[in-house]
């Protein structure tokens, strides 16, 4: 098991070696010679890309105790390829110094440099794409929770013009009430009056009755 | 700390409470001053409940309001008993959430025999709420959703009748009540349309709606998808309106991938929620089904 991933690990560090070798070649050549070198190249890179693959199907088959240390290996591994992969790219888009230099004469500046200063401009775009992309996330969910803010504020609105009717309502039957309760009061005043009129009338009539009475005898 | 205190507090008053109920039927009492009796009967009932509430006795304390309640149903003053049975409902939430919904369920009836509509419906909610969280049975959640948004109307609150409206039709949707769920949004839009306040909320109104017709149907998608067009201009320049496009050109082709793919770019811009994410499911299967049929 873990023989195989060894066995794996002595071919990629071959064929790295190979490559690293041819990359550093290229440059230098030219025409017919460079295709066959980057034709080369490219199929060690596919060589090792399955290299990988098999390693990582290897790793996954190892229990999981002793598989911290393989999974970091593979890691490793795969962040080599990555940077063979951009030398790669590097070289067959750089022309090599010497060349250039012979057909512009010794000042000529330097093409490593523009190629790095463009992939450094691409960078930047990037980076500055994917922060526009996050300042339109915020912003559409800055638009949400004003949606929901909105819709609550219109249905406290309404439950406030609610309140305010109702409060008029009672307002008014309050003061309904207050005048009914000022009739009655004036009511048991009329009638305390009309009772003690009447009582003084009988009181009076009952005196006269009595008096004529008297009289009488 | 001293719950335990309180409820034997609590207990003995109830015992009390009882003893004056008893006396308050017997000849003489009911001669003499059975009402005042039964006012004070009450109020022993009301503080009991309090201090079970206090040691956290939900079920003792809405029993207590219960009883509570029906002396002042017996007293004639309506309002105190249904303020009382809605204590009792929110005492049995915590424990007994069958009890909750009986308790409000009376409450509410007494409510709209007095004609106080707003605070029956608002209890409606209550009970929805409780249907769908505790007792998880959806139908029931939205007939009183429903019932809750009817009295609203009533009472001309449309914005909390929407509110309810919209649930309903969240539900209707997952339940595939499509038709129910489509007139929902389409009137909850409307009116959103025209309000300054909540003229933002329509275009996510028409997006329900548009996706409800496409469950049942592309063509009625695309006819709907233009007369919202018609209506609400803001709207074709909505991103929804604009994934609505492109899942009906996926659908008419066939194309899962384009499918998924245009809902995957929604999604990283706004995380698609759980009612989304089921109905634009529901479509792509609709859509792989079409085409193992044609297979």
């Amino acid at each position: 098991m873990s023989s195989d991933f060894e066995t794996y690990e002595q071919d990629f560090g071959t064929i790295t070696a190979e490559v690293t070798n041819k990359i550093g070649k290229i440059p230098k050549l030219s025409g017919e010679e460079k295709t066959q070198l980057v034709l080369n190249v490219d199929k060690q890179l596919e060589e090792v890309r399955e290299l990988l693959e098999q390693m990582d199907l290897e790793v996954r088959e190892i229990p999981i105790q002793s598989r911290a240390m393989y999974t970091t290996r593979l890691k490793s591994y795969k962040q080599e390829m990555e940077k063979l992969e951009k030398d790669f790219k590097r070289s067959r888009i750089a022309y090599s110094d010497e060349v250039r230099n012979e057909l512009l004469g010794d000042d000529a500046i330097s093409s490593e440099g523009q190629r790095a200063h463009l992939l450094d401009n691409t960078e930047r775009l990037e980076r500055s794409s994917r922060r526009l992309e996050a300042g339109y996330q915020i912003a559409v969910e800055t638009e949400q929770v004003g949606q929901e803010i909105l819709s609550n504020l219109h249905t406290d609105r309404e439950k406030i013009q609610k309140a305010r009717e109702r409060l008029r309502e009672t307002d008014a039957n309050l003061g309904k009430s207050s005048r009914i309760l000022t009739g009655m009061l004036r009511r048991i005043i009329q009638n305390r009056v009309l009772v003690f009129v009447l009582g003084a009338i009988i009181l009076l009539t009952i005196i006269l009755a009595i008096y004529l009475n008297l009289r009488s005898h | 700390m001293d719950n335990s205190g309180k409820e034997k507090e609590a207990a003995a008053l109830m015992a009390d409470a009882e003893k004056k109920l008893k006396s308050s039927q017997s000849f003489f009492g009911s001669l003499f001053g059975s009402s005042s009796k039964l006012e004070e009967a009450c109020d022993m009932y009301v503080r009991a409940a309090n201090m079970y509430k206090m040691a956290k006795n939900w079920c003792a304390a809405g029993n207590a309001f219960s009883k509570a309640a029906h002396l002042h149903l017996q007293m004639q003053s309506k309002h105190d008993a249904a303020t009382n049975l809605i204590d009792a409902g929110n005492a049995f939430k915590k424990a007994d959430p069958q009890e909750a919904i009986n308790c409000l369920n009376r409450a509410i009836e007494i409510y709209t025999d007095m004609g106080r509509f707003t605070i029956a419906a608002k209890h409606h909610i209550t009970i929805a709420e409780i249907y769908e969280t505790e007792l998880v049975d959806i139908d029931k959640a939205i007939a009183h959703y429903e019932q809750a948004a009817d009295y609203y109307k009533g009472e001309e609150s449309t914005s909390s009748a929407n509110k309810c409206l919209l649930k309903v039709a969240t539900y209707a949707a997952q339940l595939e009540q499509y038709q129910k769920a489509i007139e929902i949004y389409e009137q909850v839009g409307t009116y959103a349309m025209d309000s300054t306040l909540l003229k933002y909320s329509a275009k996510d109104h028409f997006f329900k709606a548009a996706l409800c017709h496409f469950c049942v149907d592309m063509l009625n998608a695309k006819l709907a998808v233009q007369k919202y067009e018609e209506m609400f201009p803001a709207f074709s320049d909505s991103r929804e309106c604009k994934l609505l496009k492109k899942l009906l050109d996926a659908y008419e082709e066939q194309n899962v991938e384009a499918y998924t793919d245009s809902v995957k770019e929604f999604d990283t811009i706004s995380r698609l929620d759980q009612w989304l994410t089921t109905m634009l499911l529901r479509i792509k299967k609709t859509i792989q089904d079409d085409e193992s049929d044609l297979r």
